[in-house]
């Protein structure tokens, strides 16, 4: 790709969201979005109208034809994802793919695959650890401060089978024929998240649950992984409430605690030659922060941005540089490549009761 | 004649199910897969075709037979409403292509209308939001913009006849609480602009208009604002509302003018014109829920002799009075 020009950008999938990439796109002034394709005609032409793309299409191949891409980004449902991330990479663009990525291992390895042999990138969205608070996190780790991560809990509460979820009797959502059913949906969030603290997963074990009746085969996920630097807990739970992200990581000189639907991000450190006093201390500076990240949390609703999404911002920015000066990406291929091998390794074994 | 009615077991749509029958007509109910049907059960409704317009595939058989479509289906929700509503629409009516059904009447909504260049009165000769403004609304709004302009497309494309309608606050038992009577903070109620009209019609007068609509030659290629007259006043209607459902609650009047001016100052200056924010916040939302403006239904009245049949007084009784039969 040639410095200077603008990079033309193209979405495939113009749902919910396709609306945060395409925000995150219409930030960046070297970015052109060329086009944006739905097999509904409308959802393609509002999301250009709104978005500011030069063109709309209900056809993928004829949007590679015509808008010529250099990055697809595909935000189309689950199953979908292999055919058009293999029709792009074969037309000579670079793919970001929404997670989950693939529903296969093989479909993974295949896309992998395809995109070395032609050096394009292939990425799969883990906005998570590029939101603010992991970033944080995974700065001090790196500046020696926190110690050696020791373990790691990743808790997603969020009640998926309400009105109009993705078990709504009238229409199923795609993602519930998916091993793990909804929750797969959210398997990459736990997964990548660890990864990213723990390393790749040298062995792995989960519970899958069903608490209520609905379609979905599984409300309730909790898996134990022992990688290759620390061990994590992942859970997922439907029905455990008020709605929350939690990020616990362990170090050997301190503990971290983000809640990611917040701005909450707290640590607790060893405060060497304080003895008892260094609890109340830490109580106190914690209760401090809470406080500031309630306030926060509350004033962010009032401001525009990108919301939950920052880390997704993030990510389209790096990737994007990294194609056009060749700065290391965000997401690397091995990185995928684990973080799926993690996911694979907690799927449920068995048929849902 | 058969009509298709989608939507049918909701608020509106089981109101104009009845307004139908009325007239003369036969009824074929699309309700979702698992909906509550038992409302036209009572009215002896069997033609009943289950489907959702999200996802279903045999939409073509609904329409054999069918002469006219009364599209009512919509959905809110800032995340759901575009792809049910407006995706759900294309589905439909691409599923009646190539059936011998020619004609559609669509349930539009005041929220088309572009409330901040209107001034005076707001009729169906008013402008609908243009693209460029349309993402500052809500999803609602949005979703149903797009649904007509959809509806209209495909009615051009292939020839049908196409009657819109376009009621504005549609009220009746149960559904009292409108978006227009201000912001509620605990047990206070923000009325502002309280001698504002709403424009508002009773579910029975509405659906009456869109049975009117199903057959009548004179509807047809038109547009129709669905209001009962020129509306009550905020305040008076939100008395009723108080009263009819037995709540108490501090009613606190605000000129409209002096508060849409500090909506206007914040949005621009303090809230980054983030249009995600609740709509009491959202200056084009601000309008379109209480901008004090005139409304008619002249247009239904001189084309069609429309009159709606219940006057409000009885529009009243209906609604918090004795349960009709």
């Amino acid at each position: 790709m040639r410095r200077g020009h603008r990079v033309k950008a193209a979405l495939v999938g113009a749902g919910q969201i396709a609306v945060e990439h395409l925000k995150a796109l219409q930030g960046m002034p070297t970015v052109e979005i060329a086009g944006v394709c739905d097999l509904s005609r409308a959802a393609a032409e509002s999301a250009a109208l709104r978005h500011g793309a030069t063109a709309w299409f209900t056809d993928l191949t004829e949007m590679l034809r015509a808008a010529k891409p250099d990055v697809v980004h595909v935000t189309t449902s689950p199953q979908s994802h292999y055919s058009i991330a293999v029709e792009c990479l074969e037309a000579g663009a670079h793919v970001i793919v929404e997670k989950p990525i693939t529903s296969s291992l093989a479909e993974l390895e295949d896309l992998l695959e395809r995109a070395a042999t032609r050096d394009l990138v292939v990425l799969e969205d883990y906005n998570t650890i590029y939101s603010i608070a992991a970033q944080e996190i995974l700065r001090r780790i790196k500046t020696g401060v926190f110690g050696a991560v020791v373990h790691v809990e990743v808790m997603y509460c969020l009640d998926i089978l309400g009105p109009g979820g993705f078990a709504d009797p009238n229409a199923p959502h795609p993602v519930l024929t998916m091993p793990g059913g909804a929750i797969a949906d959210f398997l990459p969030h736990l997964a990548s998240l660890a990864h990213a603290f723990v390393g790749p997963h040298r062995a792995a074990t989960s519970i899958w649950q069903k608490r209520r009746d609905s379609l979905a085969p599984f409300d309730e996920f909790r898996g134990l992984v022992e990688g290759e630097r620390a061990t994590a807990a992942l859970t997922f739970s439907c029905s455990a409430q008020p709605a929350a992200f939690w990020l616990r990581v362990y170090g050997e000189r301190m503990r971290a605690t983000a809640n990611l639907f917040e701005t909450r991000l707290t640590f607790t450190r060893v405060r060497e030659g304080l003895g008892p006093l260094g609890g109340i201390v830490n109580g106190l500076d914690e209760g401090k922060a809470i406080r500031r990240a309630a306030v926060q949390t509350f004033l962010s609703k009032f401001r525009s941005g990108q919301g939950g999404y920052d880390g997704l911002t993030e990510i389209v920015r790096r990737t994007y540089g990294s194609i056009a000066d060749g700065t290391p990406l965000p997401i690397t291929p091995q990185q995928v490549r684990e973080v799926n091998l993690m996911i694979d390794a907690l799927r449920p074994r068995e048929v849902a009761p | 004649m058969r009509a298709l009615v989608t939507g049918a077991n909701g608020f509106l749509g089981t109101a104009v199910v009845r307004a139908l029958l009325a007239h003369g007509h036969t009824v074929r109910a699309l309700v979702r897969p698992v909906a509550d049907a038992s409302e036209l059960d009572r009215m002896g409704v069997t033609d009943i075709v289950r489907a959702d317009l999200r996802t279903a595939r045999d939409l073509p058989a609904a329409f054999e037979d069918v002469d006219v479509l009364v599209h009512l289906a919509a959905a809110f929700g800032r995340a759901e409403a575009f792809p049910a509503t407006v995706g759900g629409t294309e589905r439909l009516l691409d599923a009646m292509r190539g059936t011998d059904c020619g004609r559609v009447v669509l349930a539009s909504t005041f929220s088309v209308y572009d409330w901040s260049s209107v001034t005076g009165t707001l009729d169906e000769t008013s402008p609908v939001t243009e693209p460029s403004a349309l993402y500052g609304r809500g999803g609602y709004a949005i979703s149903k913009t797009w649904q007509e302009t959809v509806t209209r497309r495909y009615a051009a494309e292939n020839g049908w006849e196409l009657v819109v309608l376009r009621p504005g606050f549609i009220w009746g038992r149960g559904h009292t609480d409108l978006a227009a009577f201000g912001q509620r903070l605990g047990p206070v109620q923000v009325v502002i602009g309280p001698c504002g009209r709403i424009p508002m019609t009773h579910i029975d007068n509405c659906a009456d208009l869109f049975a009117l609509g199903a057959d009548d030659q004179r509807a047809t290629g038109e547009t129709f604002n669905v209001v009962d007259g020129a509306g009550e006043r905020i305040w008076t209607f939100l008395g009723e509302h108080l009263r009819g459902e037995g709540i108490r609650r501090l009613r606190v009047p605000l000129p409209y003018r002096p508060v849409y001016g500090v909506v206007r100052f914040l949005f621009d200056n303090v809230l980054g014109r983030n249009d995600e924010l609740p709509s009491i916040l959202v200056p084009a939302q601000f309008e379109a829920r209480m901008k004090p403006l005139r409304f008619t239904n002249r247009k239904a009245r001189q084309l069609l002799g429309w009159e709606p049949p219940l006057d409000y007084r009885e529009c009243l009784r209906r609604t918090w009075g004795a349960p009709v039969g």
